[in-house]
């Protein structure tokens, strides 16, 4: 328990007669960046927002370091931060007035002045929040999820609109506040976007959890792929098939490269059968591949 | 709570349109007071001076348009899930923003209240007293007085109206059209809803009733035509009053974001 700063347990949410998230069960370890990926109306924003108690859910439960979280139980939001969807910004007041006005009393001028500073804001901070670019807002967006130095982090797509140099500041002080102890739930639509930095991958699609898992463990889950060009596909995957090679679903001759498996011992195998082989690929697929392949193989049906 | 109307002031003191109304309001009764300096024929001194230089009516206008911003532009900015995420509740926002417009409000009538005072003693030093008999044997400082309490009475009760429809509608133009329509559509309609208040009784308790307590409360003899007493159309603002402020309650608690 001590270790786990989140728990959302068989958790479901429908909008009408929508049913958005469907028995969503996940936990963040303290300490932790976790991803949460998949595809754009997957329900990622739907989830932060419950777990933010920001809305009712029909049923399930959420803790916050072990504190119930519902519209009516918002203890544990004393020590979260957050951005969801889009920054929410009030035009008239500059960057710097929006963080004195969301900074607890308990946060120095000190501090926010360090949080814009690693932000990068400090050229215009001081100017009104209607000039600001996309960019600059979101980057205030973040900027106010991060001012009170929050033990757990959400973020919900903080890499939009983002250009590439903030995008690799943002990783740097993402990684940093980790290394000093802070949470982080991010998501994306990107893998490879936060592929760097995540230590766990949660990943949802229509509602579901259809993957979690640590990144190590993804990262050696990646497949090795031998795909053949052959005189005959259809024969060479019946005869291989039938020698106990693992094959893929492809219209080419695409197996799964194992430890042991020999190429001599497939030419051998193919050229006795009299099937002659054209051309040969390794492939090494990598982690969006495997994500990929992973959505599109689940076995979620629409409801 | 503290905190949250702290947080509420910041916000509107930080609105450039703020300070502007003040300024404008001010700008307006002084203009007024003036006319009646100069056209004493068509602006009389003492009935410009009771009815503060026309500064009444600005203040409700300025207070429609206050109180439905403070609720539409935190949908309209999108800065509603920020309010919300945090460790306040729900209706410890809402209610942060109504003291926020309460305040605002009683700002507004202390400021027309002590301007006209100004105006009165520079223009008018000597030419007519506070004590003098105004009519119906009050004052003019006790008509004056009681007229403003009477107003900020059915002010709140538009106001109310006023919160409702910003949070219902996320939209500051359908709660400000509906607000101002509210409180001048009176003068316009309430012939018409005094002869149908002649034939079925009943209809005295519609709220647009109520808004006449301003004028009751001064002169007693509109009791003819309201057809109820003075406390009456009292507990009946508040009641009003309270009413929509419930339904708003309940409206922001239940929206999902
Ligand atoms: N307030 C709402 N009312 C109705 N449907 C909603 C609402 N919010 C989200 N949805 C639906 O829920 C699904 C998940 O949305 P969301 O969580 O925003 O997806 P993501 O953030 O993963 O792109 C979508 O199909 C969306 O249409
Ligand atoms: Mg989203």
């Amino acid at each position: 328990m001590a270790d786990t700063i989140l728990n959302v347990e068989h958790l479901n949410k429908s909008f009408g007669s929508k049913h958005v998230l469907k028995d969503v069960s996940f936990s963040v370890q303290s300490g932790h960046i976790v991803g949460l990926v998949g595809p754009n109306g997957a329900g990622k924003s739907t989830i932060m927002k419950a777990v933010l108690g920001l809305f009712n859910y029909a049923s399930g439960t959420i803790t916050i370091d072990g504190d119930p979280v519902s519209p009516t139980s918002h203890k544990a939001m004393d020590k979260v931060g957050a951005l969801i969807e889009y920054p929410g910004i009030y035009p008239f007041l500059s960057g710097m007035q929006h963080l004195k006005l969301f900074a607890k009393e308990s946060t120095t001028q000190d501090q926010i002045d360090e949080t814009v500073d690693r932000m990068k804001m400090t050229g215009y901070i001081n100017q009104k929040a209607k000039s600001y670019s996309l960019g600059m807002k979101q980057k205030l967006g973040i900027a106010l999820a991060l001012v009170n130095r929050p033990k757990f982090v959400i973020l919900d797509e903080p890499m939009n609109g983002l250009d590439p140099q903030a995008n690799k500041d943002l990783r740097t002080l993402i990684l940093d506040l980790a290394k000093q102890g802070t949470t982080f739930l991010i998501s994306s639509h990107i893998l490879s976007e936060l592929e760097k930095l995540i230590d766990d991958l949660v990943v949802i699609d229509k509602g579901q959890i259809v993957y979690t898992q640590s990144m190590a463990a993804l990262e050696n889950g990646g497949k090795k792929l031998l795909v053949l060009k052959t005189s005959d596909d259809a024969k060479a995957k019946d005869v291989l098939s039938q020698n106990g090679y693992e094959l893929n679903d492809a219209d080419n001759v695409n197996i799964t490269e194992k430890a042991d498996t020999k190429m001599a011992d497939i030419i051998k195998l193919l050229s006795d059968n009299g099937i002659d082989i054209d051309d040969v690929q390794h492939i090494h697929s990598d982690l969006e591949t495997s994500l990929l392949e992973l959505l599109k193989n689940d076995k979620v049906k629409e409801s | 709570m503290v905190t949250l109307v702290k947080q509420e002031m910041y916000k509107l003191l930080h609105k450039k349109s703020t300070p502007a109304v003040s300024v404008v309001l001010l700008i307006i009764m002084t203009i007024f007071g003036v006319l009646s300096k100069t056209n004493p024929k068509y602006w009389g001194p003492k009935d410009m001076f009771v009815s503060m230089y026309t500064g009444e009516n600005w203040v409700v206008l300025f207070m429609i348009a206050a109180c439905s911003s403070i609720i539409a532009m935190e949908f309209q900015y999108g800065t509603i899930k920020e309010l919300l995420y945090r460790k306040y509740y729900r209706g410890e926002i809402l209610v942060s923003k109504w003291i926020t417009m309460l305040v605002y409000s009683i700002y507004f009538f202390v400021l027309t209240f002590v301007y006209s005072l100004i105006l009165k003693v520079i223009l008018y030093n000597s030419k007519f007293k506070l004590s003098d008999t105004y009519a119906n044997n009050h004052s003019i400082v006790e008509t004056q007085v009681l007229g403003m309490v009477g107003a900020f009475l059915s002010v709140w009760l538009i106001l109310s109206l006023v919160l409702l429809l910003a949070n219902v509608f996320k939209s500051t133009a359908a709660a400000i059209s509906i607000g101002i329509i509210g409180y001048f559509a009176l003068s316009m309609v309430s012939g018409l809803m005094f002869v149908l208040m002649q034939k079925w009784d009943w209809l005295k308790w519609n709220p647009l009733n109520m808004m006449n307590l301003p004028s009751q409360i001064v002169d007693n003899s509109y009791h003819k035509m309201t057809l109820l007493s003075t406390p009456e159309m009292v507990w009946g603002s508040l009641i009003y009053t309270a009413i929509f402020m419930a339904i708003s309650y309940v409206v922001f608690k239940r929206r999902s974001v």
